[in-house]
């Protein structure tokens, strides 16, 4: 025998070796299933081994109760009401159309629904329940049960549905629930359950998981005719969370009021040291009761097509050029760059010329030499081109950004804007064109590309306010949780000082073009800034009030008090609404002094403390 | 000649049929078997859809194992490596070029046919480490370098899977590899190393997993957790199991499979009917009957004269081994739900033509055991 047999033999040797740990391997593999086997089908047999042959044990999810949703002062926004339902189980009706035929005897229902119930049956898995009927009378809960030998396949249960309370003055932020609409494979269970219901809008949509729960699980053995026989596990389900949020339903009722007073308008207050949302309108409104207790198709179009659309919460989603009270961000910017201080003087004669263009100041007559404190008091045009000038779109967008312009608050609501900031980058992406000069003026008194929610000009005022990174939210943070403080902007106090008392003359002095918002003697100190924002060409020549209404400017107007120790910060908008000073102004002071009113009242004691307020 | 087995090269047709393993076939052929009975059942007893092309498909695809028995195993040798090149080229095309299905891309279009590169991969890579280690002197075994070289044939289709994403080829391939470098004899203190560091790494595998990655597991490792999310398959599937008892609810009676509650009833979890209907007994029989095809198959390559030939083989055995133990340990609820098929009783043909060609393979390498495929005749390359 040579050396290479020898080889071979050892190699072979090792190979047998080895086959045999594979061989081992594979045998305990196939004997852990087979052990596995054992277990489910010998050692559990009883758990699930049905009682009689032509039983089946069947897996049934168990809903869950949604949470609730109160204001801040315990006031019920959206809760659950019980209510009879009864649905149909197609593999075990046996004749569908008979079974129908006999359940519209006792539960009247229209021809076209009965039909496509049938459709459906034959389509769908047979064993999903399908919903018949929902807000059944006791009386129909009972006959359906007296002829159940008749009726197989029909069960009644009971079910949850969502009431709201507080009509179209909440709409916006409760939003509603309805039907599910697209089901993934990976999709929690709870949402095929016949009648299912998730948010659309609002804090429903906003806080889905939150206010769902987790569903449970029951195990029943069934008979051949869909009867109970016996539960063998039951898995209970979890209710969603109850959600407190941080709006005041009689303030906000009262701001409500007021903006029906316009056709098209939003309002927001925030309180500056929290980030709470204290008020969020917008108008029109809608009832979310209608719409979730099964809205016809007449009235849905209405909401959905209206041109003033009322399904839209204007505050987090309505977008809108800033105008002028985007100027406070341009000054912020032209200090703390140091392109301007306190002192210089830049004159005004009514127009600004850039390349070969002219851009004209609102007063044609010109405003003289401005320095920054009266530029903003009197919201000069010219002084804050030639700020954006200096300052250039980057830079000048970078500060915007920092002032919370540009980024969506969700507030807990579902589908805020972000509205936009614009820089060379995006135009490029956007238009594929260049960055121009003109662009960048425009921009820097809040015209042009510039776009803001509501929600974003109250931040805006509320960082300028307190220097802080306010983000707002419209759910209470558990109390039990440490408030975390808004983290610094950056800004040096005396730049932001500067800015603070231009927005204290705007209102406060007799040249200011704020001071419709002044709330009088004897109470706070208010700061703002009023707004203008040019919505046609038409609108700069003509006087606003012989404009049709559709092209007349967006009044605008930001601001906050008390003006020595910023507490909230207000924004609104009047679409169409002609002059800022002259609109939003006054509107603001309202809504300012029905807050005050409220606070004082807390304060005496004389409304019952909110649920988990705020100290001090 | 201490080894002697098979025929002399020059031997005809015949006596090469006479050669062919039919034990082997007629096992698999019994396997296939349930599976028509299985798919007949879950129709409501009937041939159509499932089971009549079942047992088609199961008949060409015995011819094709036939037919390449017939070639030398020469042939096979010399197409490993290209094989496997032209696998990794087509892996590698997937995410630019494939077909998305069921959120996943995973399959070619090659003129008119279709084709899921990490199928063709699997059969690539057993033959290609076969190949290498047919070349590869005893003596260089254990050495880094020539466990390097194998190591990355296997490393690189699996980085491709997972980026398709598709979680259960590459664990597959991986298994497969790994499996096969064993076999071939490279020094058992690798396995014990690459076992230590994986164990090691596998917090820092964690936490860089996604979130979601993340539930799935925590999912898994507790379903009781979620019995209506992920759980819910195996929910359903434990109850049908459940519900068979030591004997069945008897064939054509199951009703939990036969109703809609159990997914895929003809496809992946197709051992949960034949659990029902036919109990714990008939899922014995079934698991004994893969045992015997297993053990055959061990057998088949260690009669085998040349390296080539075992480690095919053997690479057959392993990959109807893990195909086995993923479904059925799925089906259970031991690990969690991937789309593994049981091979020759699930209806599809992906998983059975990639099987049963990997049994050709095998088939011919046995058919022709005796050809002295020498190391030194083969070249490192070509």
């Amino acid at each position: 025998m040579s050396d290479h047999d020898d080889d071979e033999r050892t190699i072979h040797h090792r190979f047998s070796r080895r086959a045999l740990v594979v061989g081992g391997v594979q045998a305990a593999g196939l004997g852990a299933l087979g052990w596995r086997f054992f277990n489910l089908q010998v050692v559990e047999e009883g758990r699930y081994a049905p009682l009689a042959d032509e039983n089946r044990i069947n897996l049934q999810v168990l809903a869950p109760k949604r949470g609730r949703i109160f204001d801040a002062r315990g006031t019920v926004l959206a809760e659950n009401e019980e209510v009879f339902r009864a649905t149909l189980t197609p593999a075990l009706a046996g004749d569908v159309g008979a079974v129908l035929a006999l359940f519209r005897r006792i539960v009247p229902m229209a021809q076209d629904d009965a039909e496509k119930i049938a459709r459906r049956a034959k389509k769908q898995n047979r064993n999903l329940a399908i919903p018949l009927a929902t807000d059944l009378s006791f009386e129909q809960v009972a006959k359906i049960n007296v002829f159940a030998p008749q009726l197989p396949g029909v069960r009644t249960e009971i079910g949850w549905r969502r009431r709201y309370r507080q009509g179209s003055a909440a709409g916006h932020i409760v939003g509603y629930v309805g039907s599910v609409e697209r089901l993934g494979l990976d999709d929690d269970a709870v949402l095929r359950l016949p009648g299912a219901k998730v948010g659309k809008s609002g804090i429903e949509a906003g806080m889905e998981l939150t206010l769902r729960g987790k569903g449970g699980a029951q195990k029943i053995e069934v008979d051949a005719r869909g009867r109970i026989v016996r539960n063998l596990e039951t898995l209970d389900p979890v209710g969603g969370s109850d959600l407190v949020l941080t709006i005041d339903m009689a303030l906000q009722r009262r701001v409500v009021d007021r903006l029906s007073r316009e056709r098209r308008a939003s309002c927001v207050g925030i309180d500056i040291a929290t980030g709470e949302v204290i008020l969020m309108a917008s108008s029109p409104g809608y009832d979310p009761a209608e719409i979730s207790d099964g809205i016809s198709e007449d009235a849905w179009q209405r909401l959905a097509a209206s041109d003033d659309r009322p399904l839209m919460n204007r505050a987090i989603s309505g977008q809108y050029p800033p105008g002028s009270t985007f100027k406070m961000v341009t000054a912020l910017a032209a200090l703390q760059a140091k392109l301007i201080d306190t002192q210089e003087r830049i004159t005004c004669e009514g127009s600004f010329k850039l390349a070969d263009k002219t851009y004209r100041c609102w007063n044609r007559s010109g405003h003289g030499s401005m320095s920054l404190h009266e530029a903003l008091r009197s919201s000069c045009d010219v002084y804050f081109f030639e700020l954006a000038r200096r300052l250039g779109i980057e830079t000048l967008a970078d500060v915007a950004r920092l002032c919370g312009l540009g980024a969506a608050f969700e507030c807990g609501l579902s589908d805020p804007k972000s509205g936009l900031v614009p820089d060379p980058d995006w135009k490029r992406g956007r238009w594929n064109a260049n960055w121009l000069g003109g662009e960048t003026i425009l921009t820097g008194i809040g015209q042009g590309y510039m776009l803001t929610t509501p929600v974003q000009l109250a931040v805006m005022t509320a960082r300028i306010a307190s220097g802080k990174a306010v983000v707002p939210t419209l759910v209470r943070r558990d109390p039990k949780e440490a408030a975390q403080p808004f983290a610094d902007l950056g800004f040096a106090e005396t730049h932001l000082d500067a800015v603070r008392r231009g927005l204290i003359a705007v209102v406060n002095d007799d040249q200011g073009t704020g001071r419709n918002a002044a709330l009088g003697d004897g109470m706070p100190k208010v700061a703002g800034k009023t707004g203008t924002s040019q919505i046609s060409r038409a609108s700069s020549d003509t006087a606003q009030e012989n404009l049709p209404w559709k092209l007349r400017d967006h009044a605008l107007f930001v601001s906050y008090y008390p003006a020595d120790a910023p507490r909230y910060a207000f924004a609104a908008i009047v679409e169409h609404g002609g002059g800022g000073g002259a609109t939003a102004a006054p509107l603001v002071r309202e809504v300012m002094a029905a807050v005050i009113e409220r606070d004082a009242a807390l304060m005496r004691g004389a409304l019952v403390p909110t649920l988990t307020g705020r100290e001090g | 000649m201490a080894y002697t087995y098979g025929s002399a090269p020059q031997d005809g047709l015949a006596a090469k049929m006479w050669r062919v393993h039919w034990p082997v076939l007629i096992v698999a052929g019994a396997i296939a078997g349930i599976g028509t009975a299985a798919l007949y059942s879950v129709a409501g007893g009937s041939f159509q859809p499932w089971a009549e092309r079942h047992t088609l498909r199961f008949l060409v695809v015995a011819g094709v194992v036939l037919m390449m028995a017939m070639v030398r195993p020469e042939v096979w040798l010399k197409a490993a490596y290209p094989a496997y090149a032209l696998a990794l080229v087509s892996l590698a095309l997937v995410p630019f070029a494939g077909i998305e299905a069921l959120g996943a891309k995973r399959w070619l279009a090659f003129g008119g046919i279709t084709f899921q590169p990490s199928e063709f991969m699997k059969l690539a890579l057993v033959a290609a480490l076969a190949r290498y280690y047919q070349w590869l002197p005893d003596a260089r075994m254990s050495k880094p370098v020539w466990v390097l070289v194998p190591a990355l044939m296997i490393i690189i289709p699996v980085v491709l899977t997972l980026r398709q994403p598709d979680l259960g080829s590459g664990v597959l391939f991986a298994v497969l590899g790994l499996s096969l470098m064993f076999l071939a004899g490279v020094s058992a203190f690798y396995f014990a190393g690459a076992g230590i560091a994986t164990i090691a790494a596998l917090p820092i595998i964690w936490s860089r997993l996604h979130d979601y990655q993340r539930r799935r597991v925590e999912t898994f490792l507790n379903p009781e957790h979620d019995p209506l999310g992920a759980g819910y398959h195996i929910t359903q599937s434990k109850i049908a199991l459940g519900s068979g008892g030591v004997s069945g609810k008897g064939y054509l009676q199951g009703t939990q499979s036969q109703l809609d509650f159990v997914p895929e009833k003809h496809t992946d979890f197709i051992a949960t009917m034949l659990g029902e209907e036919w109990g714990f007994a008939g899922l014995l029989v079934l698991l004994a009957l893969y045992a015997l095809l297993l053990a055959m198959m061990l057998m088949m390559a260690w009669r085998c004269r040349h390296v080539f030939g075992r480690l095919v083989i053997g690479g057959a055995a392993m990959t109807l081994f893990v195909y086995v133990f993923i479904n059925l340990a799925m089906v259970t609820g031991l690990v969690p739900v991937v789309g593994v098929p049981l091979p020759l009783v699930s209806y599809g043909g992906t998983a059975m033509t990639t099987l049963m060609i990997g049994l050709g393979l095998a088939m011919s390498s046995h058919v022709h055991g005796e050809t002295p495929l020498r190391r030194d005749e083969v070249g490192p390359l070509f």
